[in-house]
């Protein structure tokens, strides 16, 4: 069978999907953008960030979530728990906590004093005898739901969330369970950039090799593709009811490393594609030698890549139709080493480097997507995960279709 | 200034320490990006051929212990992993078409990548 022919299938296996082209309104529509905050932010489960984040009792760290128009308070209680509230006073509504985390005994208000330990039940208030037919235990900080799952935290803002956090991953997060993130996250190095991009299009643009041999040709291209594979077509594409996954193709056999690469290889893993990882649990389903690393999207707003040694985490807050903050961890075992140091600080370097290529893109794009000159995205079958991704938008947030304008001239959709 | 920048098996790399002895990664980018490619691919090639042998001497240091000579040291380590995309692949200081770096808040530095920065 030809290669055109088995591959085309990661879309038509999904005749739901269509092949149609992708409305463009919906990532320019201040008005979508309400229906998504409210359907699919305010309801389903996101991950705030790692438990390394707080080992000890009264460890704490602060998350905005513009998109959800709150903040929260994430904290380790006396015994053990990780909880989430909003981060509001209970008495007149102060942001509690004005700072990114820390190490506390129990929350003060800064407005006129009142305190709430870490399991969020209000425990001082001053001159507490001038408030009228008042109990303290009915005044405690808004809880949030929190759970966990292999080491990060998720909460959901869903006073009453229809499923639980397990039921929410369903396949794609039995397919990771076992890669070893426990042993890989003690270290890491973070940065946050707010871009002005529609938070959809900034996803897309992680979520599909096609852009590889062109936006990152010099960085990571050469190294990835081979004679067989001169476009990076992915190994193995999995889609689920709302997540799904990826393993980028790293088989090319002419590579040979840069000098400075060889050198920090030497001490510490790569971004670069390494042994052949058989034995690593939770990626490479298709249990290919050409597994460079695996992309796996978890529904709404989060981009991970495992590979052996390190993963990395990419994720995209929406702060307005328009504006994202995209927040990228590079996670590693600690390093033991000045040598394995250096190792790390080359892996950071290029990573950073290649994703200020995959960043180059978003703005430009979305500088001119409001124009009108186009209606839709034509899609390829490379970029079925885009497809997908934006299918489990509608399924929660309301078809495009419907949404946009009836009556518009519709461009013919093909049919493979 | 003090008497050796360098452990002296390593002080033909001296006069790299003032440009490129810098403890946190905004100051080596920076570095990278008001420097000339020639200027990248001078210190590539003064401190490559030496590396093997660098990396045996700090490696019998700790990252939380190193005397003052092998951090400078260290430091030009973690340089020449900053310059090294810019000599071996993009051969100019900046990332083609990329994004501007100076838009990127590093957060969340507590790591052993913030410690080895003290």
């Amino acid at each position: 069978m030809k290669t055109e022919e088995v591959d085309r299938r990661w879309t038509t296996d999904h005749p739901e999907l269509g092949t149609g082209p992708l409305l463009i309104e919906p990532c320019t529509s201040e008005k979508y953008f309400e229906q998504e905050r409210e359907r699919i932010f305010r309801r389903v489960w996101l991950n705030v960030g790692r438990i390394e984040r707080v080992p000890q009792a009264g460890d704490y760290f602060v998350k905005d979530l513009v998109v959800a128009r709150t903040s929260l308070i994430v904290v380790r209680g006396r015994d053990g728990a990780i909880r989430a509230f909003h981060n509001m006073c209970a008495h007149r509504g102060n942001k509690l906590a004005w700072d990114e985390g820390g190490q506390v005994r129990r929350f003060t208000c800064k407005f006129h004093g009142w305190s709430f330990d870490l399991a969020g039940k209000l425990v001082g208030v001053p001159d507490e005898n001038q408030f009228f037919d008042f109990d303290k235990r009915e005044h405690g900080l808004a809880p949030v739901a929190t759970e966990l799952w292999n080491g990060f935290i998720f909460i959901n803002l869903d006073p009453q969330p229809k499923e639980t956090l397990k039921e929410f991953l369903g396949e794609l997060g039995e397919l990771v369970n076992g890669y070893p993130f426990d042993q890989l996250s003690a270290s890491h190095f973070s940065y946050a950039v707010e871009v002005k991009v529609n938070w959809k299009v900034a996803m897309d643009a992680f979520q599909e090799g096609y852009h590889a041999p062109f936006v990152h040709k010099e960085s990571l291209a050469y190294t990835l593709k081979s004679k067989e594979n001169p476009l990076l077509h992915p190994i193995t594409v999995q889609l689920y009811r709302r997540h799904h996954m990826l393993s980028l193709y790293g088989g090319n056999p002419q590579y040979r490393q840069t000098p400075v690469e060889k050198l920090a290889h030497r001490f510490g893993p790569s971004i670069r594609p390494q042994e052949v990882s058989f034995d690593l649990p939770g990626v490479n389903p298709a249990r290919s030698p050409d597994w460079y690393h695996d992309v796996d999207v978890i529904f709404p707003n989060i981009n991970m890549g495992p590979r052996r040694g390190t993963y990395r985490t990419i994720h995209f807050w929406p702060l307005a139709v328009d504006r994202t903050r995209i927040e990228l961890s590079h996670y590693f075992p600690r390093a033991e080493s000045p040598g394995q140091r250096f190792s790390r600080e080359f892996a950071r370097c290029l990573h950073r480097d290649a994703i200020m290529q995959d960043l180059g893109t978003l703005e430009q794009t979305q500088s001119v997507l409001a124009s009108g000159a186009m209606s839709h995205f034509v899609l390829s079958n490379q970029e079925v995960c885009v497809r997908h991704f934006h299918k489990v938008v509608q399924d929660y947030a309301g078809s495009y279709e419907s949404f946009c304008a009836p009556g518009r001239k519709q461009p013919e959709v093909s049919h493979a | 200034m003090p008497s050796r920048l360098l452990p002296s098996q390593f002080k033909q790399l001296d006069p790299f320490v003032e440009s490129w002895a810098l403890a946190s990664e905004t100051a080596r980018l920076q570095r990278r990006f008001v420097s000339t490619i020639e200027d990248l691919k001078a210190f590539y090639e003064a401190i490559l051929p030496q590396m093997d042998a660098i990396i045996a001497y700090l490696n019998q240091f700790s990252l939380e212990k190193m005397p003052d000579e092998a951090r400078r040291l260290f430091y030009l380590c973690l340089s020449l992993a900053e310059v090294a995309p810019a000599v071996e692949l993009f051969k100019q200081p900046r990332v083609p078409d990329g994004f501007d770096v100076n838009r990127i808040i590093p957060i969340e530095d507590k790591s052993d990548f913030g410690a080895a920065q003290a």
